[in-house]
């Protein structure tokens, strides 16, 4: 049965349910997986990584697989997906695998065909250069960062994502090649706070943050928004209803209470909250999804705010560095980010990172109290130095 | 089955500037009107009167309404 | 083994379904797209080409100029689409705001979930993308592909919409994105009747569930991911595609403790593989380690030179509850006190297994920050078995389900829910008694709030007995 070529394809606008399939789900598992996989499904061994980017699976009946991953991104063209096809097809039978960090991953049976896959592979670059598939992302190394939209595709962002994601990994390339570092270093990236991208327990966390509440475009709100849905959107129910001064409908807006999620601009187009000085970066380290060691732990906002320098935000791709070279130089083997945060005390992580501290990083939202330090227990840095000496000016005189 | 879809439309209807409202409200309107009523079979209720083309689905994305087709602001505004 | 889809399957052959010709694909040569300019002017953009990370920008421009070289009618929706994207995320960069505006529409007739309207807000600079609408497509189980599909889908969503697409979504799904509003039901009936696969989730509704790779590739996985998600997506398709939950609900199926799905972070269920049995230790394999025969942590480490590997100090010393030594040469592990973490597995990988008696730690209510904050999801139920058909899970989710679209206001994730009403109350829902394993530690606070049925005698008294005892 062809793909119809018909404008309508097998759609009756007339008889909407004739012939209509629904409910069938996704296709079955089994008949996506190559032959080795099928055989040896459930009887996996043991694995290696042999070379970053480069795993060998090894099953109780003795069948080798061996994974080629590359760095995939997110977003691409279907010409792209063609020539991952053509690979599949010249190298493994027809199959392919992705991850869920957007990794693409090649699988063959024989060691032959892994350096002719390999070669294959770092061979192919688009005309400007850049690799179409490096391989990589494998152990203690950095592996591709899981992202949102952005500007590609959001109504909410405040911030783009591809190109944040493609500077950074310019700048981190190094780190996707090699595993060089005390343990795998996770990088997640969401452009606001709704964060469909979830990077809440990520080694290092890059947020889209807006900082102004929307703008009430008061003269087409009551004819192009269901202003109750807009009301009734707010999760801190900031938005109240309004007359203008012509006594047109619109709304009101707490403005102390916004928490510039967009929620409100999801329903209703007239209250835009995008700003090109208001909205930027937070960055958040030290979380973690794995039960490895030490428990799951979220990730702790470390910078409150960068500016977005489009297309290659050189602050963000600076902090990113720096954080992850700091923790390269002093961790420990196995040591995640937050691990390694948690046993040298935050305020050594700042010092070492070189991150200012201020007291837009102190929480005060709810169950704030929870992130007080309630101790006498802490190490002395600048920073600490920094209050004594505010708190007496005499200090050392 | 038909009771229940009057009474959904019912209160449809009854809104003044809403056109569009979360299940949870019209499960909660229906139950006031048919006490016995079940959530399952409301829900059947709501999925065959979006299938007679009475009732259309409201997404922003993250959250889902119904309303009645043809009132408010609805798709390709 | 055996792998019972739960309908038949169709057999997809490229060859039979294509739309595009082979000349068609192979149009353009590498010095046309050097030489490539799109219609707008696009600097930063452009800036975006250079250095060894794949190029977004250049992938988007090879895609534009593919499109530019079909022939007319070889395409439904505006042959210069991609162009008009890159020029209005040029712009976006310029203006630092987003040009996107969204809609209302969720799509196919009779499905509430599984399109996401999307309108440029400037639709007479960039008429190509003025209706662009994204579209869920249920990934298969753990992501792995036959290229005949793969290569169905690129036709299909060339000829339909624009070509741009996700590989994958945060939840899981495929995505493509950008297709006109007429162009959404022929899409989902072609998907339907040619590729066999249908919409994934979006709104109010069961979302598409997703897992890692299981038992297809990994010695770790503790039950079967993929046939667990499949059998779950499959059971509940009127969940997934006709909401009427109070908000999402999503299911991340993990197969071990290490978490690959980030399911503890992200779903509403999480379902993480465990053991309750003891950890395989093979000692031939732990002294193959201890002699460097086998790098540690399967190799991850091979990028620096760590020094030789330390036994002791590497996993011994590192283990969260202490409860491994080494007796006379012999590695022995005090299962009893265990907490399964995996690192001493992940460490020796060769050496070290699960055990083999497995099954699910189920935990509940994580989510993203909004409203009251993010949550990691919370053990509950600490071991069940997960065999086919599941019967045992089914019935607790369908306990929640009941519970939540009762008991959950709008726009409140599970884990909301259960944080409003405490976690005793959703103990009782699941009729399950409270156990320590659910608690880091027991609260620090007494306020415990007694119910009248707790305290012997009630609450009722009469007055005048205690005056009887005590003067006014």
């Amino acid at each position: 049965m062809a793909l119809s070529t018909d404008k309508l394809g097998r759609f009756n606008p007339e008889k909407p349910l004739e012939n209509r399939i629904t409910d069938i789900g996704p296709r079955h598992f089994w008949q996506t997986f190559p032959e080795v996989i099928q055989k040896n499904y459930g009887k996996w061994a043991y694995h290696d990584i042999l070379e970053p980017g480069v795993l060998v699976h090894v099953s109780e009946t003795g069948d080798k697989v061996f994974t080629v991953r590359c760095g995939g991104m997110r977003f691409m063209t279907v010409q792209l997906l063609r020539e991952i096809c053509e690979i599949a097809d010249k190298h493994c039978d027809g199959f392919v695998r992705f991850t869920t960090r957007n990794n693409i991953e090649f699988l063959v049976t024989n060691p032959e065909k892994l350096g002719a896959l390999k070669q294959d592979l770092w061979s192919r670059k688009f005309v400007s250069g850049s690799y179409k598939f490096p391989i990589g992302g494998t152990g203690a190394g950095v592996t591709n960062i899981v992202h949102t939209q952005g500007f590609i595709h959001c109504h909410t962002p405040a911030t783009d994502a591809s190109s944040m994601v493609k500077a950074i990994m310019d700048e981190l390339f190094g780190h996707f090649t090699s595993m060089d570092l005390p343990a795998q270093v996770r990088v997640s990236m969401a452009c606001c706070l709704n964060m469909c991208g979830a990077v809440h327990c990520s080694d290092i966390a890059l947020l889209g943050y807006h900082r102004k509440p929307p703008v009430i475009d008061h003269e087409v709100i009551g004819k192009v928004c269901e202003l109750p849905m807009a009301i009734a959107a707010c999760p801190t129910a900031a938005i109240s209803p309004a007359k203008t001064e012509d006594g047109l409908k619109t709304v009101k807006i707490k403005e102390e209470r916004c928490m510039f999620c967009g929620n409100c601009y999801t329903m209703c187009p007239a209250l835009p909250l995008a700003d090109k000085e208001g909205d930027g970066v937070v960055v958040l380290a030290g979380g973690k999804l794995s039960n490895r060691i030490s428990m799951p732990k979220f990730s702790k906002v470390v910078v409150p705010f960068l500016p977005n320098n489009f297309p290659r935000f050189p602050e963000v791709v600076g902090t990113v560095r720096q954080i992850i070279e700091a923790y390269a130089a002093d961790a420990n083997k196995y040591e995640r980010i937050g691990d390694w945060a948690a046993r040298i005390g935050w305020e050594k992580f700042f010092e070492k990172c070189n991150l200012p501290f201020s007291d837009h990083l102190i929480d005060d939202y709810r169950l704030a109290y929870d992130t007080w330090r309630t101790s006498t227990q802490f190490k002395y840095t600048d920073l600490a130095w920094a209050v004594s000496r505010a708190a007496d000016p005499g200090l050392d005189d | 089955m038909e009771e229940l879809k009057s009474a959904i439309i019912e209160f449809l209807e009854g809104g003044k500037t809403k056109t569009k409202f979360y299940f949870k409200d019209i499960e909660k309107a229906v139950k006031q009107k048919i006490p016995e009523a079940k959530t399952l079979q409301i829900k059947k209720a709501c999925s065959a009167l979006i299938n007679d083309g009475t009732l259309i689905y409201f997404s922003t994305g993250s959250t889902t309404m119904y309303g009645l087709k043809g009132r408010g602001i609805t798709e390709d505004h | 083994m055996a792998f019972e889809p739960k309908r038949p399957q169709k057999k997809i052959n490229y060859e039979e379904i294509r739309l595009y010709s082979d000349a068609e694909l192979n149009s353009t040569t590498e010095e046309e797209l050097k030489n490539f300019k799109i219609k707008h002017d696009i600097p930063m953009c452009e800036d975006l080409e250079k250095g060894p990370w794949p190029s977004f920008v250049a992938d988007a421009k090879q895609g534009a100029l593919h499109r530019r070289k079909l022939a007319d009618g070889r395409v439904l929706i505006p042959r210069d689409v991609i162009e008009d994207l890159l020029g209005q995320l040029e712009l976006s960069f310029v203006h630092g705001e987003t040009h996107w505006k969204h809609g209302g529409i969720v799509g196919v007739f009779g499905y509430g979930g599984g399109v996401i309207g999307r309108y440029s807000d400037l639709q007479e600079e960039y008429p190509a993308i003025a209706h662009f609408h994204t579209v869920r497509v249920n990934q298969p189980a753990s992501k792995f592909y036959d290229t005949d599909f793969l290569k169905g889908l690129a036709d299909l969503w060339e000829y339909r919409g624009s070509g741009l697409l996700n590989l994958h979504g945060s939840t899981g799904d495929l995505v493509l994105l950008g297709t006109i509003t007429d162009q959404l039901e022929p899409l989902f009936q072609e998907m339907a009747h040619v590729l066999d696969t249908d919409l994934g989730g979006s709104g109010s509704n069961l979302r598409t569930p997703s897992c890692c790779i299981g038992k297809a590739r990994c010695e770790y996985a503790c039950y079967d991911t993929q046939a667990m998600c499949y059998e779950m997506t499959m059971h509940y398709q009127d969940e997934l595609h006709r909401p009427a939950f109070p908000y999402k609900f999503k299911f991340k199926f993990d197969g071990c403790p290490n978490g690959c799905v980030a399911s503890i972070a992200r779903s509403d269920i999480a379902f993480i593989g465990t053991w309750r049995d003891d950890i395989r230790i093979d000692q031939n394999a732990v002294q193959g380690y201890i002699a460097g025969e086998y790098a540690p942590n399967a190799g991850a480490h091979k990028g620096r030179d760590w020094g030789k590997f330390d036994i002791q100090k590497e996993v011994i010393d590192l283990c969260p509850t202490g409860c491994m030594s080494l007796e006379g040469g012999k590695l022995v592990i005090d299962n009893a006190n265990c907490t399964r973490c995996m690192h001493c597995i992940n460490t020796m990988p060769r050496a070290l297994r699960p055990g083999t008696d497995t099954g699910i730690s189920m935990l509940f209510g994580a989510k993203a920050p909004i409203l009251e904050g993010a949550q990691m999801s919370t053990l509950v139920i600490p071991f069940i078995k997960a065999e086919p058909p599941y019967d045992n899970i089914k019935e607790v989710i369908e306990k929640v389900f009941e519970w939540w679209m009762e008991e959950g206001k709008n726009r409140e994730r599970l884990g909301e829910t259960v944080q409003r009403v405490g976690l005793p109350k959703f103990l009782e829902i699941l009729e399950v008694p409270a156990a320590p394993q659910m608690v880091k530690e027991p609260r620090s606070n007494p306020y415990i709030f007694w119910k009248e049925e707790d305290v012997p005698g009630g609450f009722q008294r009469d007055i005048n007995e205690f005056r009887k005892r005590h003067k006014r």
